[in-house]
């Protein structure tokens, strides 16, 4: 009878070593899960699409390994717990730089935007003391008209830097001042011309 | 006693570490692991979104397997249909990824083809500007339209072919704003009965020419031409200058329109401000008419007067005039001593047909 109970101690003993671990990180799947939304509400999907990409992958990798273990007679959540808390450290990292690349992403644009006006209105100027000679009143006029195309354009920077949308914005930007420096440098060459007739 | 303990523990630990040998995970599961980002980078979810859908569930599934799989001690685990599901979902995301890289092939061929099209257009808008003063608002149409094209071929660079069907839209519309302003200006041009007044006058002038053995003038607004008549015969043809809406019919005094009908030379200045001039009789009878009908109907501004002191003269025939007709001084040179007082001038608009103009326009393009 002793040595029965003894061999039953053990058994229960055996069971409990490989169940010790049997409990399911619901509070770290959780944890990880929030720490990859909280990522995502700060743009990381925009400013950092393939590290977010990767990030979304590990958390997966993380909830498979929580279901494999679930399914298994003796459970063992180790590895799951340390990959979640891998999950959310990287996460909380990544939203941490996100910011920064928002930050860098506006200013950049703000910085086209500033150059597109100043080349409008070096373009502007120019225009306005153009040599009015034979040959290129009526070119002037289509560039004015040209330039007056641009300014019309030139809301949609800044919508596009209220709606968050950076990239599109600069986008926009260059291409107006690409545009306006085209004009500019036509007046320029008009202008050397007559000097050099002169 | 003891043996059956010994027994029971040793059964235990075999049963241990016999369930640690484990069958080998079938490859196809990374493989399927690189496909699934392979897709996500290729754009599957953009180009192929109810197919990668499908797939995702697909790869679901055979993930379910493989844990319930991995779930058994060692010794129960088979991966034969694990293997089986998991080589299905690979094939599927071959076909998509065979789909999405065609479909990419596809929209860029598609979305460069629209683009050119529509930098075709606007060349050739751009290019009939040259040939009108009147080209202010629909060269302002034109860059915008500019604007958009740049930033679409940014973003076909980019493979950005969701962005790209919303920019061309907006390339599309100041487009189309551009021809019909034109078209609007041109559309007296391609009014037949308008065509058939301006044939009768330039007719009837040069058979007076003919008739009366007179010197007189033909003005062609659109071919910007003045031609010389003798006794009905053309001995001479110039490029002219225009009014800055020289293509549109002058209605009130600085309209800058460049008047139409019959006049004659009122005035030869042999010393003006434009080196030489030809004065004209603007306004006519017909004009006055005009003008007292658009002034009835609220076209002109109340204030405005009919004008006058329309001219022939020298300057150069590319200024932008008030409405005057401008020609190069040595133009007027040869122009002014064939000219008397009440030599014919008569101002048209074309004397060609709708068809016959567009014709033409599409070749000078």
């Amino acid at each position: 009878m002793k040595n029965l109970i003894k061999v039953m101690v053990l058994g229960v003993f055996v069971m409990a070593l490989f169940t010790s671990c049997a409990k399911q990180p619901t509070q770290e799947s959780n944890d990880a899960k929030a720490a990859v939304e909280a990522a995502a509400k700060e743009g990381a999907g925009v400013y950092a699409a393939d590290e977010f990409k990767k990030l979304n992958d590990d958390l997966t990798a993380a909830m498979d390994e929580v279901n494999t273990q679930s399914k298994k007679f003796f459970k063992s959540y180790g590895t799951a717990k340390q990959m979640l808390a891998n999950v959310k450290t990287e996460a909380e990292a990544l939203a941490a730089t996100i910011p920064a690349k928002k930050e860098a992403a506006k200013n950049a644009a703000v910085t086209a935007q500033q150059e597109a006006q100043s080349a409008i209105d070096e373009a502007k100027a120019l225009l306005e003391k153009a040599p009015k000679g034979k040959g290129t009143k009526a070119d002037i006029e289509a560039m004015k008209a040209d330039l007056k195309g641009l300014e019309d354009s030139f809301p949609q920077i800044q919508a596009g830097i209220d709606q968050e949308d950076y990239f599109g914005a600069a986008n926009t930007a260059n291409t107006i001042k690409e545009k306006a420096v085209a004009i500019s440098d036509q007046v320029k060459a008009a202008i050397e011309k007559v000097k050099g007739k002169k | 006693m003891k043996s059956a303990s010994f027994t029971f523990i040793l059964i235990s630990l075999i049963l241990v570490f016999t369930g640690c040998k484990t069958p080998l995970v079938p490859p196809e599961v990374e493989q399927a692991k690189i496909q699934e980002n392979e897709l996500w980078r290729a754009g599957a979810p953009v180009y192929a979104a109810e197919d990668y859908a499908r797939y995702l569930e697909s790869l679901g599934l055979a993930k379910d397997r493989l844990i319930k799989e991995k779930a058994k001690f060692g010794w129960f685990r088979d991966y034969e249909e694990v293997k089986a599901n998991y080589l299905v979902v690979l094939a599927e995301g071959d076909t998509i990824l065979k789909r999405v890289q065609e479909e990419k092939v596809s929209k860029l061929r598609d979305f460069s083809s629209q683009l050119a099209l529509l930098q075709d257009r606007i060349e050739k808008l751009k290019k009939l500007t040259l040939t009108m003063n009147e080209n202010d608002l629909v060269r302002r149409y034109l860059s915008r339209a500019e604007v958009a094209s740049k930033e679409a071929q940014v973003l076909l660079r980019q493979g950005k072919y969701n962005d790209l069907a919303q920019k061309i839209k907006m390339i599309d519309l100041p487009v189309v704003q551009a021809e019909e302003t034109l078209f609007s200006i041109l559309a007296r041009y391609a009014d037949e009965a308008q065509v058939e007044t301006w044939r009768k006058w330039a007719e009837k002038t040069v058979s007076e020419s003919r008739k009366k053995g007179l010197t007189a003038i033909l003005i062609n607004k659109f071919e910007r031409t003045l031609t010389l008549y003798k006794k009905g015969k053309p001995v001479a043809v110039y490029e002219i200058g225009l009014g800055k809406y020289g293509l549109s019919a002058k209605l009130y005094a600085g309209d800058g329109a460049t008047p139409e009908g019959k006049y004659k030379v009122i005035r030869k200045l042999a010393d003006s401000h434009y080196y030489k001039a030809l004065l004209i009789n603007y306004p006519n009878e017909e004009d006055k008419k005009l003008f007292a009908q658009a002034k009835r109907r609220g076209l002109i501004p109340p204030r405005a007067g009919i004008g006058g002191l329309i001219e022939i003269h020298g300057g150069g025939n590319d200024s932008l005039t008030n409405g005057c007709i401008g020609v190069e001084n040595k133009v007027m040179d040869q122009i002014f001593p064939e000219v008397a007082l009440e030599t014919p001038v008569t101002i048209i608009g074309t004397l060609e047909s709708a068809d016959h103009l567009l014709a033409s326009l599409r070749k000078s393009n």
